[in-house]
């Protein structure tokens, strides 16, 4: 079982290789632009910033009078203790702050349509490559294809101007109604679950067809191996090779690609966001784009950077009880 | 004859292609008798496998059973209902498949592939199925902690063992083998037969065996049948077939096998024409070693493949470099033609040292002495060029002729390897031909180059078993006229003794044992090679069969 | 020497090509919308231009309607396509040609190279698109070179992946070890010998990186990091939502645009599809045979019978 944690540890490390390069692109981007980032700064906000937020912004991306590797060194230690310095639009409220919350709620929404789309995308693909021509098969990819092919956010806006707009059916905006008190209450979970539940549909639309496709493919592979050959030699029955024999193994590299195609797929969850106003770490994004927040920018980058290098983590652990070869 | 277990009449099989349907069965009737052996032989692609499957109705599509009855005790296995089928599979015939690895589920452990069957089949609880599974285990000599092993944690016989222990879960009366050592060593197939045969005696189950290789039915089965193309074009009792059988097919496949012992046949393969001179050192091997990691880069384990070899290859000479699977011979073979660099050690070419003179990457002119022909002739040619591209490079880059003689050279090189009209081989991709064929190319390629030593690595073994010899006899007739020295690398001693002049026996990266072929397959010292020229001598399952 | 070209493995896979309704259908599609973009602009009226009451629905003077500038939306939607494919292929070939180097590089050197490389790819594909995408294009002067530098900077590395694995594969093919035998240079080995043998891999590669092109460049327009002076598909959905589509129910000045994005991914999707059904006989072969099986059956893990032969 050594082995299992010396792999985990490896995959860690290798999460804190990427953690550090993207701290460090974080901290190079502004400096490898033309010209210097503090009269970049300085130029686009001249005259609408108070002088303390000006000198709080300058302290954010360490741009003082020291040499660049004190400067980077100031700026990593700054990032460890959790300072991501001060939010220029919200300001003076630190960006840590801001992110908190709108974290959270990200998690809760762009979390739970991933899941419920890689859980159904992946059984529709082993479906459909069980039956393959059948109507299933012949019928579904290129439905969900088309839907995919439509931009996240766009889904989103029709998704919104017809059952919110038109029909009256969903809520408008934001993660939960006026009449209820966040915490720990049905109402309130509830409510939640009503506003999600919409911009939550259109991700699983735009994304449902990527994961079938490829859990469908991977099974065609898997379905050709001899051991499934062998497992109905058996005379097992087809539900049981279906899934503890096929689908079993197939799913294995999609796990993998799950992982790593999550930084991809979060990109449209957080687009989706500002579409219904929800107030995740999308819609700071926006906000922080619209009054040039960079402090702000830079705060999500770290943490959405975190996020999905904790779920690939996540994903690691559970290869680790999926697949016996991993643990030699 | 009275009372057969299986009755196969008029068998026709059809795949399913982009254009016409590949008739890959086409009538084939036979019998198998209650207790027998029944091995039924054929090259890849003569429908045995085919046939095998048809019986469990196993065959994947895009395969169609056109015609025929399979009569199992009299019921027809080709008009029962669906349900019916998976009823029978495994209680009346089981099947143990040629390749044990993918045969099981990679991450299911061993005991709960077997207690699948059981609770299926039987209807059996955890409990009586893991006393069941116990059994089992000492049916075959596994020890019990291998229990909740997974399959990428045995060895490839263990493997085996644990199919072979499946197939008797049920205890059915009939049990088909597909080619169930073709995948391991000798010895170890040794092993495994021995172990299916003593169970036989003990269980009384029939065996339709399926291989190949003809020289292993004839230790054991009692009747054999022939396929060539889809047609069964002989059944015969083993003694027939074996002093030649019926058919020409037949006797020529009998007629195409070097043997390890006995005399030596001179018409398969032309001995050296003896021209008594000095030998001169061509190629020398002094303590060669090879270490891979293994894995991790926090404790990397090593494995070393080549182990301290050390020999001497002579001016057109042939040397045969024999060892299993492992052995570390196709990494000796890689290491000479440098596509890989060895760990310790020197290889001296013509008296000169090349890890000195050229030590980062070899040379032209090395590349040019030194040539190699790879063991896959599928994987060795790209298949997006003809075979004229894959002879003209190798003579572009060594600037070897003008450009005007290029083209008549090439088609000489390919009539010279009895590929002609080389004109219209020149135009051929490599999907155009058969595997014969394409190894042919690859010696040719190897040898437009006019080079002093060429490598063979298995040369022969991804081939059909008739055209072997022709491969063999080619590489014996280069030497002859180019004297170009061969280093031949196999897995078997009997093909080794007839081409070599010497043989060197490779054992987990170690030499341990050189000699000229017919004194070290004559006289074995080593008890490695005595192992070895037993395995490949006919009658060794007899002789301990009649102990059982 | 001439060789006969059509029997090549290269030739019969663009004539499967050809001859693949998806494929053939997708590339059809596809091509209008370039058509479109190559002429369009001087077929329609100034999409500039302030022509007519904003946010007026579409009607006959204006058959998709007006903004809420008073231009006309579907002279707006066709000038749009010029830039986002421009940007979308371009982005497309770039992240290619860096993943064939990259990847190719790792692949095929392997050892320490491979280590230090793959290690880069990963950490590229693990780091989120989208904020990283942000980060750049908010230092970087707004305008269709920005935008494709941040696509390919951010878009490369899932390339480089897939083009690293198969290049490994292949190396370690006997065809490989043959050519160096013979003393081929490793450049000539890349490019000659193993380039076309991944041809399909990297026409796919191609068509899924520009796919993810237009829609990521989409994306980033909208939330107004393009140069939202100029007209493309991206801008024409930000000013859409700036101008509050959606509240004031003009649904005409985004439905056109979207339609069009989704139109020109689903033509590219279906060539990759094609594409996946010529490289793969199996799957051609697996459908002849369900055309002899009797209605309603499939694959069950039972060979048929089907009696021809008496």
């Amino acid at each position: 079982m050594s082995t299992s944690i010396q792999y985990l540890l490896r995959r860690l490390g290798f999460y804190a290789i990427a953690a550090w390069a993207a701290l460090t692109l974080n901290f190079f981007i502004p400096r490898m632009m033309p010209g210097d980032p503090a009269s970049i700064i300085f130029a686009r906000f001249r005259g609408k910033l108070n002088p303390e937020a000006m000198v709080a912004l300058r302290e954010t991306f360490g741009l003082t009078d020291e040499p660049l590797l004190g400067q980077y060194f100031t700026y990593l230690k700054n990032l460890l203790s959790g300072d991501l310095g001060i939010s220029i639009a919200y300001f003076p409220q630190p960006v840590t702050e801001i992110i908190s919350t709108a974290l959270l709620w990200t998690i809760f929404l762009a979390g739970t349509s991933l899941i419920i789309s890689f859980s159904l995308g992946t059984l529709l693909g082993t479906l459909a490559a069980w039956k393959r021509g059948g109507r299933l098969d012949s019928f579904l990819p290129p439905a969900l294809a088309f839907f995919g092919a439509f931009p996240y956010f766009w889904l989103a806006m029709v998704a919104l101007f017809t059952f919110g707009f038109g029909l009256g059916w969903f809520p408008l905006r934001h993660a939960y109604g006026d009449a209820v008190t966040p915490g720990f209450n049905l109402p309130f979970m509830i409510d939640a679950i009503y506003h999600a539940f919409l911009p939550a549909l259109t991700m699983v639309m735009v994304s449902l067809g990527g994961w079938m496709l490829s859990m469908r493919n991977t099974m065609i592979t898997t379905l050709g191996a001899d051991y499934i050959t062998f497992a109905r030699a058996k005379g097992l029955p087809s539900k049981m090779v279906m899934l503890k024999y096929a689908a079993r193994n197939a799913i294995l590299p999609n796990f993998t690609g799950f992982g790593m195609a999550l930084g991809f797929v979060l990109s449209g969850a957080l687009l989706t966001e500002i579409i219904f106003s929800y107030p995740g770490q999308g819609y700071l994004l926006l906000e922080a784009v619209r009054a040039q927040d960079f402090p702000l920018m830079q705060g999500l980058f770290m943490t959405i950077t975190l996020a999905v290098l904790g779920a690939n983590w996540l994903v690691d652990i559970a290869i680790l009880f999926l697949d016996p070869r991993t643990r030699r | 004859m009275p009372n057969p277990i299986l009755s196969i009449k008029n068998l026709n099989v059809e795949y399913i292609t982009q254009s016409d349907p590949n008739h890959a069965v086409k009538n084939v009737s036979f019998d198998i008798q209650k207790g027998e052996v029944f091995g039924l032989v054929g090259e890849s692609g003569s429908g045995k496998s085919t046939v095998v499957q048809s019986i469990l109705r196993t065959l994947p599509p895009p395969a169609i059973i056109t015609g025929g009855q399979i009569l199992l005790n009299g019921v027809d296995i080709l008009q029962m209902s669906d349900a019916d089928v998976q009823k029978f599979r495994w209680r009346q015939i089981s099947i143990v498949m040629q390749s044990a690895l993918n045969a099981l589920n990679p991450v299911l452990s061993i005991r709960q592939q077997i207690s699948d069957v059981l609770f299926i089949h039987k209807g059996l609880n955890k409990k009586e199925a893991d006393a069941r599974v116990r059994e089992l285990f000492d049916l075959i000599d596994i020890n019990h902690d291998r229990l909740d092993s997974f399959p990428h944690e045995l060895s490839g016989g263990m493997r085996q063992r644990i199919v072979l222990a499946i197939a008797l879960a049920l205890m059915p009366p009939f049990i088909i083998m597909d080619e169930p050592t073709t995948a391991l060593d000798v010895i170890v197939e040794r092993e495994i037969l021995f172990k299916v045969l003593e169970l036989r005696k003990e269980l009384g189950f029939t065996i339709l065996f399926i291989t190949h290789d003809l020289n292993l039915l004839l230790e054991f089965a009692e009747r054999i049948g022939v396929m060539l193309q889809g047609d069964l074009i002989e059944v015969n009792t083993a003694s027939v077939i074996g002093q030649g059988g019926e058919h020409e097919y037949t006797k020529k496949l009998i007629g195409s096998l070097p043997s390890a012992t006995g005399p030596r046949r001179h018409d398969l393969i032309p001995l050296p024409d003896k021209k008594d001179q000095e030998p001169e050192p061509l190629l020398e091997l002094r303590d060669l070693c090879k270490s891979f990691n293994l894995s991790g880069w926090i404790n990397p384990k090593k494995l070393l493949a080549v182990n301290d070899v050390s020999f001497t290859i002579n001016k057109s000479e042939i040397v045969s470099l024999v060892g299993e699977s492992g052995s570390g011979k196709s990494t000796v073979a890689r290491l000479i033609a440098r596509l890989i660099k060895p760990t310790s050690g020197s290889i001296i070419l013509n008296g000169k040292n090349i890890f000195e003179s050229e030590p980062r990457k070899a040379s032209l002119a090395y590349r040019r002495k030194v040539q190699m022909v790879f063991q896959d002739p599928f994987g060795s040619l790209n298949s997006v060029h003809t075979v004229y591209h894959h002879l003209e490079r190798p003579i572009k880059r060594h600037k070897l002729m003008d450009e005007s003689k290029i083209y008549q050279y090439i088609i000489d090189m390919l009539e010279a390897v009895d590929l002609s009209p080389g004109i219209v081989f020149a135009d051929k991709f490599p999907h155009e031909m058969s595997g014969g064929e394409r190894q042919r190319v690859a010696i040719a390629r190897a040898l437009s180059l006019k080079p002093e030593l060429i490598i063979a690595d298995e040369p022969t073994s991804m081939l059909d078993v008739s055209i072997r010899l022709d491969i063999l006899r080619i590489l014996a007739n280069l030497r002859n006229q180019n004297n170009v020295a061969i280093l031949f690398i196999t897995h078997d001693l009997a093909s080794a003794r007839y081409l070599a002049d010497r043989i060197i026996v490779l054992q987990n990266g170690k030499q341990v044992e050189e000699g000229l072929s017919e004194e070290l397959t004559g006289n074995p010292q080593h008890h490695y090679t005595k192992q070895l020229i037993a395995a490949a001598s006919p009658g060794w399952l007899k002789k301990n069969l009649e102990n059982l | 020497m001439a060789t006969r070209k059509n029997d090549s493995i290269l030739f019969r896979w663009i004539k499967g090509i050809i001859h693949n309704k998806k494929a053939l259908s997708g590339s059809l599609l596809v091509l209008s919308f370039i058509l479109i973009a190559a002429i369009g602009p001087y077929i329609t009226v100034d999409p500039n231009a302030f022509l007519d009451t904003p946010l007026s629905p579409p009607s006959f003077s204006h058959w998709f309607g007006t903004t809420g500038q008073g231009q006309d939306v579907l002279a707006q939607t066709i000038s749009g396509a010029r830039q986002t494919l421009i940007v979308g292929f371009a982005t497309g070939f770039f992240v290619v040609l860096i993943g064939a180097l990259i990847g190719g590089i790792s692949g095929f050197y392997g050892g320490k190279v491979d280590d230090v490389l793959s290690m880069i790819i990963n950490i590229f594909l693990v780091m989120p698109g989208l904020p990283l995408m942000v980060i750049l294009a908010s230092w970087l002067p707004p305008g269709p070179l920005t935008l494709t530098g941040v696509l390919v900077i951010t878009g490369w590395a899932w390339n480089a992946r897939v083009i690293r694995s198969q290049m490994m594969a292949l190396r370690d093919r006997d065809f490989v070890s043959a050519a160096i035998v013979s003393g081929e240079r490793n450049i000539r080995i890349i490019l000659i010998e193993i380039m076309p043998r991944m041809l399909s891999l990297l026409a796919s590669s191609f068509i899924g990186a520009s796919i993810y092109a237009i829609g990521a460049q989409v994306g980033l327009e909208f939330l107004g990091l393009g140069d939202v002076s100029t007209i493309t598909w991206g801008t024409n959905l930000y000013w859409a939502s700036n101008d509050l589509a959606l509240l004031t129910g003009s649904w005409w000045t985004f439905v056109p645009t979207g339609i069009c994005i989704a139109f020109v991914s689903f033509g590219l999707t279906l060539i990759n599809f094609g594409i996946d059904e010529v490289t793969n006989p199996r799957l051609i072969s697996e459908r002849n045979w369900r055309k002899y099986l009797p209605k309603g059956k499939g694959n069950d893990g039972i060979t048929p019978v089907i009696k021809t032969h008496a």
